[in-house]
Order: structure tokens, then sequence, then C-alpha cells
């Protein structure tokens, strides 16, 4: 391809804290409409707006994770326009004076090596209302939900330093994760707490200019992320074969269809001083105190992970991308597992079943105590693997211990030599020609076997014992 | 209860504290002052019928000081100018000894110029706006009417200093006003701006100079200052004001409160519609103008902005040489209620409105710039946050100047 795409993105994040960014309501946007209201954040004549130190400590530490420098002195602005959304006719946004500036985040480039992104700068704002359209008989009507109004957003604004729908994706996974660590965000593209725009244009490659840029919006998943900016990409490599000019303006990601199309432009307006909200002044204290809270990021766990647990990179990747699993993995191992032992069994086994449950490990009955005692029986050859599958899965819904759910379901392994024997002795009665292509050289006969045996065994047998029975029967 | 000059008169004004310092005065407030359950439409249709929540900051700690609180007088539209203000009827009238009026450009003083009282406008950030349905947030403050120059002492050390509520206030602790309360001692030196002097027509300058005058035989030193930029006080005050007016009355859309047009198809259309009928035609040219420079001409917002910080450095450096400023309060040939254009409204605040760009405290003394019956006041300006100072020197002033040993007039 002789072109090369430029990418950039907006990210809003929304910031968990209890309260709304000014007021006292409660940060739940999803309650029953205009529950979570008051005179401040429904801007009713007289009130005057106060921000929320938590809001704002969650907003600096979610900065500190992304390797930003914190602005000694940051304030907010009102960015006017008017909405039915926007109760005080304009949004209080930090738009002269950031939070923080200058950050980062290193990803997997396209080329597989480290390649690190740039982030231009993140700033805090608040949300806005939702706007719900509906019928009344025939006619029309628009009602204005508040929950949502003065949630706290920060914005973080990359530099256009991404060249693939692949790169934006391990960005936003990237800086997600981080994120996610700090606690200051739950970070979910499909709930809206995570909501990202991309802006994209193309130059021929080998030079270093900046086109018009597009804008794309309302990508509701990564994959959806990637596919959008892959969609316009192509779109406007069509163009500029046609010679069609590229057209400053914001496109509309559609999941359904999957295709971007053009969406009416939204009135960008100024951005003035805001007289009533006081200008944040970061002391030195304040920093310092913000520094420590934050916790080990995903990419130093890694590397401790790999140079205390004796992981493999992949193994220490996957077991410190989410705060809650790599707390998990140290616990169990601190039981006194090897540590490969339990990275392989997350991975394998509790990952997906915890995908398939839609649940995080904190959400089922699973303890790093009740996963050490599966593990070690698998280590002490008292069940298989196959039956510690079965078990992990009731261990996650059920309050018996790891060695009552054991007994119950009979998951006890069979290493009984003469019981094995036994059922080894019948399958071969059984297959006399499976045997007979064994001993003319066809190898997979082997495995054909051992599978008949296993399941003639309901998944109890010892596997290494049966193979060692097998072998010896059919020489 | 409504009437020519009350938006709400209050019919049991008595208050439950028997022994507040404000117990017994009478105090009559605006519609844009918020008192729980009174109107508070801030004189425009554009929060029609829009009825107070809660008290405001300062209308609460008059109420637990043991004010009266008579009512509501009538006001300009959303607080800009005094076309309609009723606030000095009401005092004339003896209804109430003490009437609070914002103070943007100087409402207040010209108002009290205007019917003899004291008028005082406190130092940005000394009272609390919680409550308050301002206008122009960086400039405007509660100012106070009153005939006796006391009742205002009391009433300021009454509504002023810190409220949780008002996060923009300086977390400078209050200041103590029993000083102010004490006639200073002289020797002071007070500056007269001559740009501001040369600019007076002849009936003006000799009614100012009976004023300074009398304040030399009270024992005040008094001289000349340059202030070459006089003139871009008006200037930085018009678009500052404009553009922070236009963003505050960006909320009036008729969604949750005030008038809502029905003629409209869509809500951007009921948005357009509800506004232009709501809105008078002078407050819409002043808000037109704040977009204008918030959308059209942001860099001279900007500049306006620079140098409005530029014009407080340099009012501050005039006070390493004087205590204290005067100006005249009034222009004669300005009528400040029947102002038709947005530049007549400026003509007629010309001298009030430096000190809502500075943020500082100005007290209006009345009966000492005379000349042939006109009496176009007297403005002592101070420093910022040093209220008690400039009201001590002004009971000194007033006393001696009017020569009686009552304040009252």
């Amino acid at each position: 391809m002789k072109y090369e795409a430029v990418i950039g993105l907006e990210i809003h994040v929304q910031i968990n804290s209890a309260t709304k960014l000014f007021c006292d309501c409660p940060n739940r946007p999803g309650d029953e409409p205009n529950r979570n209201t008051c005179p401040i954040c429904l801007w009713l004549p007289g009130a005057l707006p106060h921000l929320s130190q938590e809001a704002l400590e969650k907003a600096a530490l979610a900065c500190l994770a992304l390797n930003c420098t914190i602005q000694p002195e940051s304030a907010f602005d009102q960015k006017v326009y008017y909405y039915p959304d926007l109760p005080k006719g304009f949004q209080l946004s930090q738009h002269h004076k950031p939070l923080a500036k200058n950050g980062w985040v290193d990803i997997v480039g396209d080329d597989g090596r480290i390649k690190r992104l740039r982030i231009h700068h993140i700033h805090m704002e608040e949300d806005v209302a939702k706007l719900v359209h509906e019928m009344e008989g025939k006619t029309p009507i628009s009602l204005v939900d508040f929950n949502r109004a003065g949630a706290p957003l920060i914005e973080i604004v990359s530099e256009a330093d991404m060249r693939s729908p692949h790169e934006a994706m391990e960005y936003v996974k990237t800086l997600r994760s981080q994120l996610r660590h700090t606690g200051s965000a739950e970070c979910s593209l499909e709930h809206g707490t995570l909501r990202v725009d991309a802006n994209i244009s193309l130059r021929p490659r080998g030079t270093d200019e900046f086109n018009t840029k597009v804008e794309v919006k309302n990508m509701n998943s990564i994959r959806n992320v990637g596919d959008a900016i892959a969609y316009e990409i192509i779109r406007q490599t069509n163009c500029l074969e046609k010679g069609e000019p590229i057209v400053l303006h914001t496109r509309l990601w559609d999941p359904e269809k999957r295709v971007t199309s053009p969406m009416r432009s939204k009135f960008s307006g100024p951005c003035v001083p805001d007289p009533s909200v006081p200008r944040i002044v970061v002391g030195k204290d304040w920093l310092k105190e913000m520094q420590s809270r934050l916790p080990e990021m995903p990419g130093q766990k890694t590397e401790r992970f790999l140079r205390e647990y004796g992981l493999t990179p992949e193994e220490a990747s996957n077991m410190s991308f989410e705060r809650d699993l790599s707390e998990f993995f140290e616990a169990v191992v601190k039981q006194g597992l090897p540590p490969p032992k339990v990275a392989g069994w997350m991975t394998t086994h509790l990952v997906p079943a915890l995908r398939d449950r839609n649940q995080t490990v904190r959400e089922t009955l699973l303890t790093p105590v009740r996963f050490a005692r599966l593990l070690s029986m698998l280590e002490k050859d008292i069940i298989n693997a196959h039956a510690g599958k079965e078990v992990l899965l009731q261990l996650l819904s059920s309050k018996e211990t790891p060695e009552e759910i054991v007994e119950k379901g009979r998951f006890r392994q069979v290493s009984d030599a003469t019981e094995l024997e036994a059922v080894i002795d019948r399958i071969i009665a059984e297959h006399p020609s499976d045997v007979e292509d064994f001993r003319k050289g066809n190898m997979k006969v082997m495995g054909f076997l051992m599978g008949l045996a296993m399941k003639a065994s309901q998944g109890k047998a010892n596997p290494k014992l049966l193979k060692e029975i097998l072998t010896k029967r059919l020489d | 209860m409504v009437s020519e000059i009350f938006t709400h008169k209050n019919t049991s004004p008595k208050s439950c504290a028997n022994d507040g310092l404000l117990t017994g005065r009478r105090v009559v407030i605006q519609p844009n002052m918020s008192a729980r359950g009174w109107l508070c439409d801030a004189g425009s249709p554009a929060l029609e019928g829009f009825v107070a929540l809660e008290d405001a900051t300062a209308v609460a700690r008059m109420r637990d000081a043991g004010a009266e609180l008579v009512g509501s007088s009538r006001m300009s539209e959303l607080g800009f100018g005094l076309a309609g203000d009723t606030a000095n009827r009401i005092l004339s009238g003896g209804e109430a000894d003490i009437a609070l009026v914002t103070d943007t450009m100087g409402e207040a003083r010209v108002a009290a110029a205007g019917s003899g009282v004291f008028g005082f406008k406190p130092s940005f950030g000394m009272v609390s706006r919680f409550g308050l349905v301002g206008l122009v947030p960086s400039m405007e403050c509660y100012g106070i009417l009153g005939k006796k120059l006391e009742d205002i002492i009391d009433i300021l050390s009454v509504i002023a200093g810190k409220d949780k509520d008002d996060p923009s206030m300086p977390d400078e602790t209050s200041p103590d006003f029993a000083a102010a309360r004490k006639p200073l001692k002289m020797p002071c030196t007070a500056g007269v701006l001559k740009e501001c002097f040369d600019l007076l027509r002849d009936r003006e300058r000799k009614a100012f100079g009976t004023g300074l005058a009398r304040l030399e035989e009270a024992g005040l030193t008094i001289r000349e200052v340059n202030f070459s930029e006089f003139d871009l006080f008006r200037t930085v005050h018009h678009i500052v004001a404009s553009v922070e007016a236009s963003s505050s009355a960006g909320k009036y859309d008729g969604v949750r409160y005030g008038h809502r047009s029905f003629s409209g198809k869509n809500w951007n259309e009921m948005y357009l519609n509800s506004r232009g009928e709501s809105f008078g035609s002078q407050i819409k040219t002043f808000l037109f103008q704040g977009a204008y420079f918030q959308f059209e001409n942001y860099p001279a917002f900007e500049n306006a902005c620079r140098t409005r910080r530029r014009l407080v450095r340099n009012v501050a450096d005039l006070f390493e040489r004087v205590d204290l400023l005067l100006f005249p309060t009034r222009r004669l040939e300005h009528d400040p209620e029947g102002a038709a254009t947005i530049n007549h409204i400026y003509d007629a605040f010309l001298l009030t409105l430096p000190a809502n760009v500075t943020g500082q405290p100005s007290l209006h003394i009345p009966s000492l710039a005379l000349h042939s019956g006109a009496d176009i006041g007297v403005q002592l300006v101070g420093l910022r946050l040093d209220d008690p100072r400039l009201l001590s020197i002004g009971m000194k002033l007033s006393s001696t100047a009017q020569g009686g040993t009552s304040h009252e007039i």
C-alpha cells in the first residue's frame, strides 16, 4: 500500500468516584431517571459548583498510571454550546490548562517490537445528561435524564503515533489495563464508561506530513475500534485514488453494517475560563501522596513475575494484565504451589471459565486458598487434569471444599494398576485390528486406545500409569 | 404579596432571633437573591415563576442575625443596570432600613447616589455568592444601601466570610469588622485620578471639588495621581462582563424552569423561541455582544483578560503611595435608569465600574460632593479584602465632613 495511516485517539473514561464532579449526588447514571440530581447538577439559578476531591484524586491517579506529569496548576473552562443535554449552556472542561501532560504507554507494535505511544495530555470534564426520545401517542417527545449530568470524566488525548488498527487496539487495551489497575475507573466500552474517538488521516508512505483527518465515533468494543479504523483507511484510500479530497468531518461507526457514515457535525463552540471553579494548585505533598497510592503497573509486574517466579514472558504478561487476577495469582503462589503451574491453570482453565460465566474472580466463590488446595491435589496425583477442570467449575459456585467435591463426585484418580490393567485388557481384546495396525507401526493408534481407556474409566484413570500399562501390553 | 415596588412582600418578617446583631433592622432584597419560597426570577421572564428552593448564604445569615426581611424589590433584568429598580424607593418610603442590590458595574453605589444614602460594594470574594442568581460571576457581589453607615457595617459583618458552598472565595480568614466601627485615626492619603477628573463636566467638577475640600478639612491628604489607562476599565468591563453574561445566561433554555415557547417544531426552535421571547432588548443586546466575543472574536476577550490583570497590578501599584482612591459616584448628565443603549448604560456607570473590574471595595458617601443641589457623590476605593479599613476611614470622614456627631443624614 502506498499510503500510511496516521491515527490519534481521544478516549473518554468515566471516573468511578462516589459522587459527581461538582456536587454530592451519587455517581450512578444508571439509576431511575433523574433520581441523582440536585440544584448544582441541574444548574438551577444560584448554584455554584464545588470540585470533588475524590474525583480529582482518582483522575490524578489515572494520569500517573499513564506516565503523565501532573501540572502544578490546572483550571476549568466553559465549553460553550447549546443542547438540551447540557443544563448550563456550557460544559466544564479543562481546555486551556489540563490536569496532566506528556504521558506514554508501551505496546507491542506491528513489527513485534515494543513501541512507545505518547499521550499529549489528560484533562477532566463533566459528562452531559442523557436524552431519551420516545413517542407519546403519535407525538415524538424528547426526555432528559440528568443522572449522568456532571459525572466525572477524564479525556485522554494521544499524539498521532499509531499507524495501524492493530496499534490502536493495543493502545486501548494497554491503557485500559493500566487504568483498571488504579481502581479509578471501570473502563468498559460496552457500558460506555470508556469511549473511543479515532482521528484518522493518510499520507504517502515515507513522508511525515499531517493531512486532513476524519473523526470516527461510536465504537463499542475494542474489535470495533480496529474494524472502524480499518474501514476508514480503506475508504480514505479509495477517495485518494479517485482523486477526491478528504474533508474534515465526523463519521459514525455502524456496528451492524460495519461501515462508517458521515454524521451531522456538532457545532464546536469557544472555551472561556470559568470564573467560579477555583483553579487546582498541586502541592508537593499532595503529589507525593498520589504517587504513593499508585499501585504496581502491569508492565512492572510482568518484569517482576519473570524475575521472581520463573514464568515465560507470555505467562508473566497473562498474569499481570488484570489486577484482580494478578493478586489472585500471587496469593495462590504464596500457598506454596509452583508458579508456572498456577499460571498455566489460571490461563487455560480459570480465565476461560470466568469469561464463559461473565464474572470476575472476585464475584465467584473461588478463593486463592480453595484454588491452591485443588492444585495441590493435582500435584499429588489425587485427581487428574480432567477431573481437576470439573472440580474447578464446581468451586466457582459451590461452598463445598475441594476435597468434599472430589469425594462426592468420585473424581479421585484411579491409580490402582490391577484395575487399569483389566480395563486395558478389555479394550485390546475388543479392538484387534487397531492393535494390529499399531504393531505394524501406526503410532497414532496409541492415542486412540488411550482415549478409549480413559473414557472407560470415566476420565478418572491416572494418565501416566495408564500409558505405562498400555505400552507394556502392546509390546 | 406583590406591589408596584415589591415583587414579594413578606407578611411575617419578624425573625426568631431576638438578640442578633441585626434584630429590628428591616432589610429589602432583590429577586435574584434566593429566599426560600420567594419568587426568584432575577427580573426576567427567562426565570418566569421560579421560586427559590433554599436561602442564599447571605440571606440565611441575615435571618439568623435577627434581620427582618421585608421583601424583594423590583430589579433590572438579570441585574444589569438599574432600569426599573425600586430598592431606593422602598428605602426613601421608609419601608426598609437597608437594601441589598447586586453590584455588577456600580448599581448599588449609583442607586445610593440617586437617593442620598450610603452605598457599599464589598471586595470580590468577601461575601458568598451561593444563592445569588448572577450574571457576571467574576465582578458582581451584594451591594448594600443604607441611611446609616453603621447599618452597612453590621450587615457586612454578618454576611461576610468563608462559606463552604462558595469554593471560589479566597482562603483568608474573615476580617474583623469591630475595627470598622471605630473611626480610623488620620493622617490618611487619598489619590484622585487625573484622567478621571479631566473627563468631568464643569458642574460635576465643581461638585466633586466641594467634596474634596470637605474631605481635606476632615484631615485627608489628597494628591493627584496619573492613570493613563483609565478608559480601559470601561472596555475591559464591557468585553469580560458581556462574555460572562452570555455564558451565565446560557442556562435559561426553558427546559427545567422559566418561560418555554411552544411554537417551535423541534428543541432547537423551542430553545431559540423561548430565549427570544424571554429576554428584553437591552439584555439581549448585551448577550449578543458577549456571544460575539466568544464565537467570533475570542482573541479580543483574551486581550481583555490580560489587560484586566494589568489594570489590577497597576492599581495595586498606586496603593504604594496612597491609602485609598477617590472617585465621584455618578455622572449628572447620564441617567442610569433611563439609559436606552448599552453604551448609555456604560456612560452612567463609568466611575463605579473600575472597582468591579479590580474586585476592590468601594464606599459611596452622600451629601459631600454637592453643587447647587446636585450630589454626584464621593466614592472611596480601598485595597481588596481590606474592607474594614475602608469602612473605618469612611466612618471618620463622613462624621467629620458632614459636620455632626451623628452619622445619620
